[in-house]
């Protein structure tokens, strides 16, 4: 249910104010200190952030404004009417429209100044631009002043509107100006309504509450109606029919007899005769109220027959004096009562006319449309239709189902239908059983198959077990005559197991993940570094041929590499070498020298660092097995992986390393120095 | 008086409080007190507005105050002009004070001198070429200086095409561009917001002129169409000169004055 309470719309600023809240907000919300040596992308930040803000603040003082104020499309009729009535409809809709267009104005100057900032090439052109952007949105604000002015006004009058609930049990008291209408609600209510004996003592909509069979019951008050045309009633005539329209309400039409209120009885009566199409509908009392001073007996008989026009099929006469509280009370039970019958009739007849339980549908109606005229216009169907419409009807042909069929063919399961009957389309109503052929890649299937394939299987099987019966598989398969002698057959294995070695090998050395060295530098090397394991000196002897010192010094001399040697070991060895065998060749001597001539000399290189300790290569060796072994012991002795160092071990981290602490530092060298 | 204003209803029934007038008139009397006070305290951007408001007012009370004095006030009229009976040639001089009125038509007769196509901003404030075209540097190693971008508002036609982006030597950025212009009739003391139809002259030089640089001073040509104006002949006139007289790129606008 909504409630309807205008009393929490937000106070709409004036326009000054608008623009002042603001502008300061801006100022206080948003950085304030910029220079003009800053980075320009920052200065025009700092001035963007600027303008958007205070496009954004306007935007959602006036989205507040737009939210809270009720749009007249929602609300219910009454209030619709109400609001027209009071503040004008079209001036209402104007404001909230200027407003309405004020943002989005807002929005797009907003949009223009940003784009124009973004290119401010300095201080001075953004500061100008976000003064022009900020000017321009204030001055648009300023137009609005009278649109926020009459809002305003609209707000504190809205706000002070009785709330009326336009759908509960209501009473509506209407009448003359001046009849009693303001007494009774005071008796009936305790809304303390002012009551002064002159007419219009009641200018607007008065609300009062009361109970009755412990139900809340609505009493409203309404200004006096004179009788004259629609177009003629003023604003405050006017809530009264407003009210009078759009509730529906017991109402109780006030009629002074006495004639005290300055209107005769025929005003009243044509009055109610005028406004009689506003009663259509709802419950009707028609009060004649201060009995104390006059009744309807008292009256003259033309005044009677006055009075009796009123009557009609659901109008009720009550006779009652707000003074002497006569028939007060009884006039309340009665209004009430009937009120509730009506509502409760209107609830069942509208769930009669739905159906059973749509409670749904209740609120909705369904317009039939009328008879324009006489004349009958029924659908029009075809002859043939029609005809065999009645056939139909006639002689219903029962067709076997076919689960029919499935029943009598030994049920679910037994029975598979024959999906070929449904065929159709088909020329020739026969051709429906005849067998599909299989077409694969456009070609039948049939036409590949070989009629003969069983039996020529069935053949081959045969034959194969007569083989296996004569024993013609029972020969070793291993014995193989190769007509190989023995010594032959020892060197084909040693071949195989060569080049298995060989492809090994070189497996493993691919395996690697190293970068390849190219084959012919390979080569060199290879002689050269396997100068102390089977070199190519000792394979030359294995194959027959004397040392060629020349072709090996000439291979050597092409495979070293200029510059420094590795050892210092592998120099004096060739040089030895050297000495002993060619010394008398005078020509390679000088040779020798002019190579070394040509070289830069080699630098001295320090031994090998572990090798410091020992007398000679062997015992070094000797001391590294020692090593191992005693390591392994241990290994062995705590168990693998105790001697390693773990995660559980304690660790202390150089917190201050020295090389990083020290010093000055210089543009980024924090971390690394 | 609706239900809701129970301060009314109250007042209506039984009456004010006794002390409400006095209070009141205390209230007022207090209020220039409470005033100088917070102008004491106030400062920066509050201050700043809270003055110009007082200022304001002050003014329209300074000037209501006139208005009630000018009765006592002798009035200089009636000094200057004697009553009764005076000789005609006497009435001329005295009465009217022509000074002003004919420094007037001195000025008016100046400007008429000055020349036809003299314009509202005779001389502007000559622009470094670096501040309207700002070097756009290129290429892969951002070492190419040719290209230039305006940094100033520009109008450029509707049917111009650019150059390929690649070789294109002078940028003219879409959010700097403007196609129309607040226009001011000098006469009629009217502005409308009229189309640009090209820019006939930019005092900064040839180049400017060409690329469509609007800076102050710039004479615009402006679709006059819809002000209805009609030449001596008869025929509707289309476009119209205008000079600018604001700074567009300063205020995100264009201002003009119509030469007429």
């Amino acid at each position: 249910m909504v409630v309807y309470n205008f009393k929490k719309i937000a106070p709409v600023p004036t326009s000054k104010d608008f623009v002042d809240v603001v502008l300061s907000k801006t100022q206080r919300q948003t950085p304030t200190v910029v220079h003009k040596q800053y980075a320009i992308g920052r200065i025009r930040a700092f001035y963007m952030r600027k303008v958007k803000y205070a496009q954004q603040c306007y935007e959602e003082k006036i989205a507040r404004i737009l939210d809270e104020f009720p749009r007249l499309n929602d609300i219910h009729p009454f209030y619709a009417d109400l609001m027209n009535v009071l503040y004008d409809r079209d001036h209402y809709k104007l404001a909230l429209g200027q407003l309405n267009m004020a943002r989005g104005l807002i929005d797009k100057i907003g949009k223009d100044y940003l784009r124009l900032l973004k290119f401010g090439d300095s201080l001075y052109r953004c500061k100008q631009l976000k003064r022009a952007a900020l000017g321009r949105m204030c001055t648009l604000m300023k137009k609005l002043k009278s649109s926020l002015e009459y809002l305003e006004q609209v707000r504190q009058h809205l706000a002070r509107l009785p709330s009326i609930d336009p759908n509960t049990r209501t009473l509506l008291i209407c009448g003359f100006p001046n009849v009693g209408k303001s007494s009774f609600m005071n008796k009936v209510t305790r809304a303390d309504v002012e009551v002064q004996p002159y007419a219009f003592t009641t200018k607007s909509l008065f609300v009062g509450h009361m109970d009755y069979k412990y139900l809340r019951w609505q009493v409203i008050d309404t200004p006096g109606i004179l009788d004259h045309s629609l177009e003629e009633r003023n604003t405050i005539e006017m809530q009264s029919v407003t009210a009078l329209v759009h509730l529906k309400a017991c109402i109780l039409y006030f009629v002074d007899l006495s004639e005290q209120c300055g209107y005769s009885i025929k005003q009243q009566v044509s009055l109610f005769q005028n406004i009689k199409p506003l009663f259509e509908g709802k419950p009707l009392m028609v009060v004649l109220n201060k009995s104390d001073m006059k009744t309807v007996d008292q009256c003259s008989p033309e005044e009677q027959e006055l009075v009796k026009t009123m009557q009609g099929a659901n109008v009720q006469f009550i006779t009652c004096s707000t003074l002497t509280e006569e028939g007060v009370t009884g006039l309340k039970t009665v209004a009430c009562d009937a009120l509730l019958t009506h509502r409760v009739n209107t609830k069942i007849s509208r769930a009669e006319k739905a159906g059973k339980e749509s409670s749904v549908l209740d609120g909705i109606h369904v317009a039939m449309p009328e008879n324009r005229d006489t004349s009958e216009r029924p659908p029009i169907i075809p002859s043939s239709v029609m005809a065999r419409m009645q056939q139909g009807e006639t002689t219903k042909t029962q067709r076997k189902l076919q689960k029919e069929i499935q029943e009598e063919c030994g049920g679910a399961g037994v029975y598979s239908m024959d999906y070929r009957e449904q065929y159709l389309g088909l020329k020739k109503e026969d051709w429906k059983f005849d067998i599909i052929p299989e077409i694969m890649d456009g070609k039948n299937i049939a036409d590949f198959v070989d009629p003969d394939i069983e039996r020529m299987l069935e053949e081959l099987e045969r034959e194969e077990e007569e083989r296996e019966a004569r024993g013609e598989y029972d020969e070793d398969p291993d014995a193989l005559d190769d007509g190989l002698t023995e010594v032959e057959r020892e060197q084909l294995d040693a071949a195989r197991r060569k080049k298995a070695t060989l492809r090994h090998e070189s497996m493993m050395a691919r395996s690697r993940n190293h970068p390849t060295m190219p084959r012919t530098v390979a080569a060199n090397r290879r002689g050269d570094l396997s100068a102390r394991g089977r070199s190519m000196d000792e394979h030359l002897e294995e194959l027959g041929y004397d040392e060629d010192i020349g072709a090996r010094k000439r291979a050597r001399s092409m495979s070293e590499a200029r510059g420094r040697s590795r050892t210092r070991k592998e120099r004096m060895d060739v040089e030895e070498g050297e000495e002993g065998e060619a010394m008398d060749v005078d020509g390679e001597r000088a040779a020798k020298k002019m190579r070394m001539a040509s070289r830069s000399r080699s630098q001295s290189v320090p031994r090998d660092v572990a090798g410091h300790a020992y007398k000679d290569k062997t015992q070094q060796e000797k001391a590294k097995k020692i090593t191992k072994k005693v390591v392994k012991s241990a290994m062995k002795v705590k168990g693998k992986g105790t001697a390693r160092k773990g995660e559980a071990d304690r660790h202390v981290p150089n917190f201050k390393p020295k090389h990083l602490l020290t010093g000055k530092r210089g543009i980024g060298k924090t971390d690394r120095r | 008086m609706p239900q809701g204003d129970y301060i009314e209803l109250h007042r209506k029934r039984h009456g004010f409080r006794l002390d409400h007038f006095e209070r009141k008139r205390k209230k007022e009397a207090r209020r220039p007190h409470e005033l100088a006070e917070y102008e004491k305290k106030a400062f920066g951007l509050k201050a700043k507005l809270h003055h110009k408001k007082r200022h304001q007012e002050k003014a329209v009370m300074r000037k209501t105050i006139a208005m009630h004095q000018q009765r006592e006030n002798k009035h200089k009229d009636e000094d200057v002009i004697p009553s009764g009976a005076v000789p005609s040639y006497l009435l001329d001089r005295e009465g009217v004070s022509r000074a002003k009125v004919l420094s007037n038509t001195v000025k008016q007769k100046r400007k008429e001198k000055a020349g036809k196509w003299a314009v509202p901003l005779p001389s502007v404030r000559p622009i470094a070429e670096e501040e309207v075209f700002k070097v756009v540097k290129s290429g892969k190693r951002k070492k190419k200086a040719w290209k230039r971008m305006i940094t100033k508002m520009t109008f450029v036609g509707q049917n111009f095409t650019r150059k390929p982006p690649k070789l294109e030597r002078f940028i003219r950025p879409m959010g700097l561009r403007v196609t129309k212009a607040n226009v001011t009739h000098p006469e009629l003391q009217a502005t409308f917001q009229l189309e640009i139809l090209g820019v006939k002259k930019n005092p900064q030089g040839a180049v400017t002129t060409q690329l469509g640089v609007i800076t102050k001073g710039t004479v615009v040509e402006v679709n006059v169409s819809d002000l209805g104006l009609v030449t001596p002949s008869g025929k509707v006139v289309w476009g119209k000169y205008a000079q600018v007289t604001n700074n567009p790129e300063l205020d995100g606008c264009v201002n003009a004055v119509l030469l007429v």
